[in-house]
């Protein structure tokens, strides 16, 4: 019996220091995040995970002539966004969805629905319609840190599927508010296609801090410059039916 | 619904646009801000809004043309200018669970012709909405089923589109329907089925088919691995009964295709014979549509879409048509009876003068957004081919949308084709138009 206790008193010590260090372990990954839980927690300072949004567009050409739209969305889900189009007159009435990959305009003159795809834009300008119906950057990327310093990391955002809008997002992180400040998106071949600008932090309520300025210019439209402000992001509980076709004409009802 | 009103109606609302015209063009100029007063947004019981328009064309006529020699066989001009004036209101009042829904159209021409005038209610529908999944209709609305951008062979409700104009608003149909939609996850993400009571009487929908019959049409939508799809069916003694079957998908981010196929059962139709002679004949034909949306790097949108109409007439039938045409104008020029003109205007109302009276159509569409980094500026170019005559027409067109609630569209069409074929015997040679559209 004496060779058994020796043995159980070892693997208790040994036990025991596995303890230790798991512990130690579990502790350490606690507090340093990896990319995709950076990711995530972007998103859910940037918006809850349902929603309704009101939203403001300008065009700013070269010679600071502009155009502006005004915008009603809700979002349910990683996966499901509308968005209606207020203002102005021309546009007043058209309204696009997306459910993941799949994108639709729907232009009451036209009636049916049509399909459109996510690099194309409805309102022109630098912004494109995945930057309009934007999902959740943890939906579609997985990102990685690429560096870190004493107040941001800087993630590199690989997209997950080729039907994603830009291939890669060089993502600036603010440690302090979690939110991002500065975005590169990319096409495959390494080339810039836009930077992203969140800027003005403003407190919407509902523990919800996050910019309220969206800024984008592009080396593919020199010049050019388009803005999103946000004005009002809310909770909001919506039926699973809003995100279909046949909804998109009484989307104006959920406001 | 078409209300025969005198010309008191339609010269108000052009007089009407002309001035709204006028007082938003002072405002664009007085320019815009970036402030964003979120106020002005709130929902209303009652929204309002529309288009006025102002449009200059200038036709040059065919006058060696089939349709010239028949429409213009009395006063024979070998070009025409139009102006033409156009009003769309639109009006929406909600109240709980229930909306109102109007939209009225007005239009007055004056050309070398002389004045001509129409005023119609596109729409006027009531409906109740008790849950996002349900929504039952009742009044006058517009249908447009199909996947197709130019042409819907399973459209049995639709309204036809102009090809050439296909997102402009069209007359509906009165009418009760329900719409009824459920969400799941998984492959199939989405089914609908819309179904629709379509009566026939008088003064009721007397244009659709023979009247006093009630039809019923139905549609089944779903959303099935990323892929729309729509199963149409229509039964009424108005039409004969027809089947359909849609789909649409995005194959990647700038590639979609769509495709449309309908089973028309036991149509009857009317077609002039070799002798001249007006033949009826009763039998099913099947209508089909192929298309892809295609978007380059550099923002150039294209569609292709081929259409098969196989209610159609063949080549020798547009033939025989086209010839009994040029013995009813030789007929008019030696003797000074119309009654052959009589007799073909009877035939063209028949289905020889609708815009598409072939049977294989290839349809183009390319246009390109902001090219040589004009904002807002997009040029672009229709063509619509006869693949059986090999005719076409073609539309360059140019489109600038940088003034806010204002399109300023120019265009130009060319038709052309061999002797006898479909474009070469229209009546027009070729047109230009101006139109400048105010959204207000």
């Amino acid at each position: 019996m004496m060779w058994f206790k020796q043995l159980f008193k070892i693997d208790s010590n040994v036990i025991f220091l596995l303890v230790v260090f798991l512990c130690l372990l579990v502790t350490g990954t606690s507090t340093a995040l990896d990319g995709n839980e950076i990711l995530l927690q972007v998103d859910r300072n940037l918006q809850p995970e349902s929603y309704e949004m009101y939203r403001k567009l300008i065009n700013i050409e070269p010679d600071g002539s502009k155009k502006e739209y005004v915008l009603y969305t809700v979002k349910k889900g990683q996966d499901r966004m509308v968005a209606l189009f207020l203002s102005p007159a021309s546009e007043k009435g058209r309204s696009t969805l997306r459910l993941g990959d799949n994108m639709w305009l729907y232009i009451p003159s036209v009636g049916r629905p049509l399909r459109i795809t996510s690099l194309q834009s409805v309102i022109g300008g630098v912004f494109n319609n995945s930057d309009i119906l934007r999902l959740d950057y943890s939906a579609e990327y997985d990102a990685v840190i690429l560096e870190e310093t004493a107040d941001k990391y800087v993630l590199n955002c690989k997209a997950k599927t080729s039907s994603i809008a830009y291939d890669s997002l060089k993502m600036e992180v603010d440690k302090k508010t979690m939110v991002p400040v500065t975005i590169g998106c990319y096409a495959a071949s390494g080339m810039l296609i836009k930077t992203l600008y969140y800027k003005n932090i403003k407190d919407f309520g509902d523990d919800l801090l996050r910019p309220s300025v969206l800024e984008t210019d592009s080396p593919l439209y020199k010049g050019y410059k388009s803005i999103m402000i946000y004005a009002r992001i809310n909770k909001k509980k919506l039926a699973d039916e809003v995100f279909t076709l046949n909804y998109l004409p009484r989307v104006d009802e959920l406001r | 619904m078409r209300v025969n009103c005198e010309h008191a109606l339609p010269r108000l609302l052009f007089f009407l646009s002309i001035i709204i015209l006028f007082f938003s063009f002072l405002s664009v100029t007085a320019g815009e801000d970036y402030s964003f007063d979120i106020e002005k947004f709130e929902p209303r019981d009652f929204e309002w809004g529309g288009y006025a328009e102002g449009r200059w064309e200038h036709f040059d006529l065919n006058t060696d043309g089939a349709f010239y020699k028949l429409n213009q066989y009395k006063n024979r001009h070998s070009t025409l200018d139009r102006l033409t004036g156009t009003m769309q209101l639109e009006a929406l009042y909600k109240k709980g669970i229930w909306a109102f829904n109007s939209v009225l159209y007005a239009k007055v021409s004056q050309d070398d012709m002389g004045w001509s005038d129409t005023a119609d209610v596109f729409e006027a529908n009531l409906s109740l909405k008790p849950a996002p999944f349900v929504t039952v209709d009742l009044g006058k609305k517009l249908f447009k089923w199909g996947t197709g951008y130019a042409w819907n062979p399973v459209g049995f409700i639709d309204r036809p589109k102009d090809p050439n104009d296909p997102e402009e608003a069209l007359e509906g149909y009165i009418g009760a329907g329900i719409d009824l939609i459920k969400s799941f996850g998984g492959a199939l993400q989405t089914i609908a089925l819309t179904t629709v009571v379509l009566p026939v009487w008088q003064d009721i929908n007397e244009d659709f088919g023979e009247a006093n019959n009630v039809n019923l049409a139905a549609k089944l939508y779903m959303l099935y691995r990323n892929t729309d799809i729509d199963f149409v069916i229509f039964n009424g003694n108005s039409r004969s009964t027809r089947y359909g079957i849609d789909f649409s998908k995005n194959l990647t981010t700038n590639f979609e295709v769509h495709g449309e196929f309908a089973y028309l059962n036991k149509i009857k139709q009317a077609y002039l014979s070799k002798t001249g002679t007006i033949i009826k004949r009763e039998r099913s034909v099947k209508k089909y549509l192929l298309g892809l949306r295609y978007l380059t790097e550099s923002d150039i949108t294209t569609i292709i879409e081929f259409y098969h109409n196989g209610n159609g007439f063949s080549e020798t039938e547009l033939d025989n048509f086209y010839q009994l045409v040029d013995n009813a104008e030789s007929r008019f020029l030696s003797s000074g009876n119309n009654t052959f003109f009589q007799i073909a205007e009877d035939i063209s109302q028949k289905g020889y003068g609708s815009p598409q009276a072939g049977r294989n159509y290839l349809y183009l569409k390319v246009n390109q957004k902001d090219p040589f980094d004009i904002l807002y500026f997009t040029p672009g170019l229709i063509a619509i081919l006869n693949l059986d005559d090999q005719s076409y027409s073609v539309t360059p067109e140019m489109l600038y949308t940088g003034f806010t609630n204002w399109e300023l569209r120019m265009r130009f069409s060319f038709l052309n084709g061999g002797n006898l074929t479909e474009f070469k015997e229209k009546q027009n040679k070729n047109k230009i138009e101006f139109r400048l559209r105010h959204h207000f």
